[in-house]
Order: structure tokens, then C-alpha cells, then sequence
């Protein structure tokens, strides 16, 4: 027996590792591990107060920090009975389109163009695509830049509270956002012009099933109360178990989601797929002319997907910031019970992300997280496992094998991978 | 380190990547950090990466693994000077913000039921000053862009980085907040190191604790001042619990009737 470990994924945040086990020509098995200690959030904030669950539970990925913060936001308010008004979701909103901006910048320029041109890292890519990495750097920039405006950091914010914000930004603050999402979108289509048309080959081509938010008034979003699935089934978020369908493995601490007995995708490509419809503008243009059948089998179209919303984040945020200038600073709304349930789910930037609580006489009394790396494991390791048979059949090298299971972990944009550059083969 | 670049590492334990992000967040200053440091090895940010001796290495995340462990002695061991990065590495984190309690066992049997696992056994997470060395901390959830920058200028010009030996209060009080405690809002600056410009409080929320326990924190007078405004016993500790990890736990431990 023959393994090939991809042993430490670098460019990533956390340890993970990607073993192939090799028989002749068949793969036996293939497992994607996460090899990170567990935290135990679900436990830390139990018998505690609401706000510092709220606090506390966004450390759980410092990338996705404000999705976390949002699915807990949603999810206590749900308990509490808190209703927040207009400027508070809207405010909400743009806090999102920062993180989705910063991770998909992030993700699409530095991590996997470096694959799809032939590089082994951004920096070397700098001499032919100087501008292309440039135009990535002032993107991600501009992400957290929206971040710090309305979380009041970059990363781990606490200006968003239970019924409300701390303190709202200054008018010139916001229109500095206004101006610079006017000012970026031209770099945003041009990496979409870059990527749509690619065919890209890397990963076998097998059908699966997408699972996304549904955002209401047939809109496209990061935020809702019902999950819709590419098999047209729509769940309220209330139901989140119908879909994820959790489970524990003894080969790592995350665990393991199924809807229906089969492997299932979230993240951008998801989004694109289950309500690419509905986007407008240039968005709604680029998703008509570049998505086709393949879109829905193979993995690494998620990168067009993650660049499609860049420019669905950049044309949405002026109108955004037009509607929260309109509207009055309000007050802090207040609970008005100290018992109950509620889901709060959202759009991380690489997938649905549900926190689920019951709150007791003013104290957390259940916490459940799911994140939307767990939720992609099964179906990477589905397609990690087919492509590495379909190139073993074709008599394939190891190395080129390892390349291909590290560029299709990080299409997926997963927070622990991304990608795989330090290898170690393991024979037997 | 006269003459030549000082060779550097970047490490990540346990943790949420925070304070490697802030690192990687420095779209201004990275290249200048690039330039005046040969960085060695960052495997959050680059990939081809050189483990051998470092004149400094920064480590963010708790030690919970045996993989955490080992990887920490042996970054130990290669390297000169070892600066622990944010509340994980400096205080244990948010993951032990029950190490008061000592129930890891019941809590790990609450998230994964009986299940044996086939990869190495998991411990209550510590900082890394519980098991080597550390030469420098530049505390915080997540670590201040300023604050590591103005770290990395001294380490490489052969200083060391200065820590906060006041609390938040201060910078909240240069910032003319009106103080949250005194509206009975329970605010934990006064045990929490500065360096934040006091953050939080300018957004009218009280303060968190993310930086940890400030040197010489007076827990036992905040603790009294939190009781007169009629906080009980136990949100006061947890409220200190969040943040300040396994290193508020020790001073929590030393004062009568706040353990649990």
C-alpha cells in the first residue's frame, strides 16, 4: 500500500493535511483532515449571558469573524424576540459585503490565480500580472476597510451588539465606501472577464447538490430565514438539521455533514448556482454569459462564482450606503423575553453558516455551530477521491496527482486549506 | 543582526489565525516587513517555507495537541528570541475561558459524545508560557496592526518590544469617554492591558477583555467594585473568564470567594 499525504497546507489558517491511500491502481480511501486542537466553543458560553456569547463566538475563524458574528446576532435576537430595525439590517448588510470582499479578494487573486496561471505563489506572479495582484491587494484592502468602518476593526469587532450597534459611522466614512466600491468595480469585472471564460480541468466532473440561503423577494444575498436547495427543496433555517445532517468521525475533531445520505456543496458556487438568477446589473450579466452545465459538476468554478460576487458586492454597496445615510441613528432595541429558541443563518464567504441557540432565563442553555468548511468536506473528499483514480488509471505521477488534490482542497476555499504546497509522500 | 537581515518565523497553533491575518493585513507595511526581515517562514502566507534557526519567531494559538507541543519545542529550540502573538499564545485564549472550571473531559464528551478518535487526545489549552520560554508577548484578540509593527522595528534594530503596564482605562480616559462603570455597566478595562486605544469604549460597548490581564491587574478591587453594583459573583468571573484565559483563571484563583 502507497500513501500520498499532502502533510501541511500552507496559505492557510490551521492544520490540515490530505491523505491519498494507494492499493495497484485503486484509491482506497481518501481522507481531508483537520488536525486542529479542539476549541469546544459550543461549550464555552453555556450558563452564560447572551453578549458574551456574542463576543466570544466570532473567534471562532478570525476570516469569516463577521458571518460568525451575524449567525450569533440572528440567532440570540431570534430567542430574545428582538426585531431590529431598518438601518440596523442594512448596516448588517454592508458589515457582510466587507468580509465577503476582504475573503474573495483574498481567495480569488492571491490564492487561486497563482494556480490557474501557473505560479507557485502571488509573489511570483508579480513581473506579468503585477497589476492584476495590485488590483487584488487594494480589493482586500477595501474589504476590511468596510470592515473597520462598521465592526470598528478589521478583524474581531465588537461595534455590532445584540439589538443594534455601538455607534453608528460618520457620513464621511460612508461615502469614502461609496466612492471607493464606484472606483473598484472596474478591476472586479476585469477579473471576472479573466476567469469566466476558463474551462477548467482539474478536478473530475460529478453532479452533486447545492445548498444556499434564500434570501426573500427573489433576491440574491448573504442573509435569511429559509436554506434552498439545488434540488428545489426550501427549508426554514429553523430546520437547519434536515439539511446538515451532522455526524462525528474518529480520523478528525470536525464534523461531518450529508443532506439526504450524500455529500452536498456550499460557498460562492452554490450561490451562483441555486440563485444566480436573480442577480442584476453586471453581476446578472457575467453569471448569463459564463455559467454552464459545469458549473453544477465541478468544483473549481467556485473561483468565477467568489469573482462574480465581488462585482455583486462592489454595484450593491453605493445604494446600500444611500439608504443607511437616509435613515436616523435608532436606539438599542431591547429583549422582550429572556426564554427561548432561534437559528441565526448566513452566507460566510465560503458557505452557509448556521449558529443555533436556546436561551434559559437570560442564559445561553444551547449552542449549536455549524460551519460551512464542515458542511464541504464530505463532497472534497468525493471529488479528491475521484480525480485521484481517474489519474491513476491514467498513469500519472505523483506529484502532478498531489498538485491537483491541492488545487481542488483550495477551490473550495476551505478555512483550514486553501492551499497545499508543502508535501510529503509516504510509501509503504 | 548587524549585517545581515534577521531571519524570521511565523507560526500558528491552535487559534483562529487572527493575529497572522493582521500580519498578512498590513497591505501598506508588508513589503517594508518583507524588506527589512529575511522572513523565513510564514505558512499562512507563503509556501515555500525554510524550518531552521530564527533570530525571532512569533507564535500565535494555544497549545492544546501534541502536535501544538511539539511544534512549539521545536520552534523553541531553533529560535533566539520567542514573541508570543495574541490573547491565545499570550493567555490561553477564549478556548480556556473554563480553565477555572477544569471540566475539559465533561466538555469534550458534550461535543463528541464516547467517540475514540484515531488522531492524538486533545488537552485543555494553555498558553505557551506553560511549557517553554517566551521571550516577549504582544497580547490581544486579535494582536493591533501598530503594535506589531512597532515590535518588529525594535526587535530588528536588537530591542526588545515594550508591553502595556497600564490598563484600558487609561487610553479611555485620554479619549474623554464617560466611564461604563460608573453607569453600572460591567466594562473589565481596568483589569485588561491597553495598547487598544480603547476600541470598544469609544463605541459605547464596555470593554471585552480581549487583551488580557494587565501586569499587576487589582482583580480583588474591580472585583468589589463589580459586587456594589450588584453584579453576582459568577458574571463577574466569567465576564473576566472571556478573554483572560488560563492567566486570569491563576489570578481569579488567588481570590477568596470568586472561584466557582
Amino acid at each position: 500500500m502507497k500513501k500520498i499525504r499532502v502533510d501541511h497546507l500552507s496559505r492557510v489558517e490551521g492544520h490540515g493535511a490530505i491523505t491519498v491511500e494507494i492499493e495497484g491502481k485503486k484509491v482506497k480511501d481518501v481522507k481531508f483532515e483537520i488536525l486542529e486542537g479542539p476549541r469546544l466553543f459550543e461549550t464555552l458560553t453555556i450558563g452564560k449571558l447572551p453578549e458574551e456569547n456574542v463576543s466570544v463566538v466570532p473567534r471562532i475563524c478570525a476570516i469569516c469573524t463577521l458571518s460568525h458574528k451575524n449567525a450569533s446576532l440572528r440567532g440570540v435576537e431570534k430567542c430574545l424576540g428582538i426585531e431590529v430595525p431598518q438601518k440596523v439590517a442594512l448596516m448588517r448588510e454592508l458589515m457582510m459585503l466587507g468580509e465577503n470582499v476582504e475573503s474573495n479578494a483574498l481567495h480569488v487573486y492571491l490564492l487561486a490565480l497563482p494556480d490557474i496561471l501557473g505560479y507557485p505563489n502571488a509573489i511570483a506572479m508579480v513581473d506579468k500580472y503585477a497589476e492584476a495582484v495590485t488590483e487584488g491587494l487594494t480589493l482586500k484592502k477595501f474589504g476590511n476597510r468596510i470592515m473597520e468602518i462598521t465592526a470598528a476593526r478589521a478583524t474581531h469587532g465588537e461595534n455590532p451588539i445584540i439589538g443594534g450597534f455601538g455607534r453608528y459611522p460618520s457620513k464621511e466614512d460612508l461615502l469614502e465606501l461609496k466612492d471607493t466600491a464606484i472606483k473598484l468595480l472596474p478591476a472586479a469585472n476585469k477579473v471576472v472577464e479573466l476567469l469566466g471564460p476558463m474551462d477548467f480541468k482539474y478536478s473530475e466532473d460529478e453532479k452533486t447538490t447545492f445548498a444556499c440561503v434564500n434570501p426573500p423577494k427573489n433576491e440574491f444575498g448573504y442573509v435569511a430565514d429559509s436554506i434552498i436547495l439545488s434540488d428545489g427543496k426550501v427549508f426554514d433555517a429553523e430546520e437547519y438539521t434536515k439539511v446538515t445532517n451532522e455526524k462525528i468521525v474518529p480520523h478528525s475533531y470536525a464534523k461531518r455533514s450529508s443532506y439526504k445520505g450524500a455529500p452536498y456543496t456550499v460557498g460562492a458556487i452554490a450561490r451562483m448556482n441555486n440563485l444566480g438568477d436573480r442577480l442584476k446589473g453586471q453581476a446578472g450579466k457575467y453569471y448569463k454569459k459564463f455559467s454552464n452545465d459545469r458549473w453544477l459538476t465541478n468544483p473549481l468554478y467556485n473561483n468565477v462564482a467568489q469573482a462574480i460576487e465581488l462585482v455583486y458586492d462592489l454595484e450593491l454597496l453605493p445604494g446600500l450606503v444611500d439608504k443607511i445615510l437616509k435613515l436616523k441613528d435608532p436606539e438599542i432595541v431591547k429583549p422582550n423575553r429572556q426564554t427561548g429558541k432561534g437559528t441565526g443563518a448566513v452566507e460566510a464567504p465560503r458557505g452557509t453558516l448556521y449558529h443555533s441557540y436556546e436561551i434559559k432565563d437570560g442564559r445561553m442553555s444551547k449552542v449549536d455551530i455549524i460551519t460551512p468548511t464542515a458542511q464541504n468536506l464530505d463532497d472534497s473528499e468525493r471529488y479528491l477521491r475521484k480525480t485521484a483514480q481517474k489519474m491513476l488509471e491514467k498513469g500519472k505521477k505523483d506529484d502532478e496527482i498531489k498538485r491537483h488534490m491541492e488545487i481542488i482542497a483550495r477551490a473550495y476555499d476551505p478555512c483550514i486549506s486553501c492551499s497545499a504546497h508543502l508535501v510529503k509522500l509516504v510509501r509503504r | 543582526m548587524a549585517n545581515q537581515l534577521p531571519r524570521v518565523g511565523i507560526y500558528g497553533l491552535t487559534g483562529c489565525a487572527g493575529d497572522q491575518l493582521t500580519i498578512i493585513n498590513c497591505e501598506d507595511e508588508i513589503l517594508a516587513l518583507f524588506g527589512a526581515a529575511d522572513i523565513r517562514s510564514f505558512v499562512m502566507a507563503k509556501s515555500d517555507n525554510t524550518e531552521d534557526e530564527m533570530d525571532v519567531a512569533f507564535v500565535e494559538g494555544s497549545v492544546s495537541t501534541e502536535e501544538d507541543l511539539s511544534m512549539l519545542k521545536d520552534i523553541r529550540k531553533r529560535s533566539k528570541i520567542l514573541i508570543a502573538i495574541g490573547g491565545c499564545a499570550s493567555c490561553g485564549g477564549p478556548q480556556s475561558g473554563r480553565a477555572l472550571e477544569k471540566n475539559w473531559k465533561d466538555r469534550i464528551k458534550q461535543v463528541y459524545g464516547n467517540t475514540k478518535f484515531e488522531i492524538p487526545d486533545a488537552k485543555e489549552h494553555q498558553p505557551l508560557s506553560a511549557h517553554v520560554k517566551v521571550d516577549g508577548v504582544i497580547p490581544g484578540c486579535p494582536i493591533d496592526k501598530g503594535e506589531f509593527l512597532r515590535a518588529v522595528s525594535r526587535i530588528v534594530n536588537g530591542d526588545m518590544p515594550i508591553a502595556y503596564k497600564y490598563p484600558v482605562c487609561v487610553e479611555c480616559k485620554y479619549n474623554e469617554n464617560e466611564c461604563l462603570l460608573l453607569k453600572g455597566i460591567p466594562c473589565i478595562g481596568p483589569l485588561t492591558a491597553a495598547g487598544c486605544d480603547s476600541v470598544c469604549v469609544n463605541h459605547n460597548i464596555p470593554c471585552v477583555g480581549c487583551r488580557g490581564p494587565v501586569i499587576e491587574a487589582n482583580v480583588a478591587s474591580e472585583y468589589k467594585l463589580l459586587l456594589e453594583k450588584k453584579f453576582s459573583k459568577e458574571d463577574i468571573v466569567n465576564r473576566a473568564m472571556m478573554f483572560g484565559g488560563v492567566k486570569m483563571a491563576e489570578l481569579l484563583e488567588n481570590l477568596k470567594g470568586a472561584k466557582k
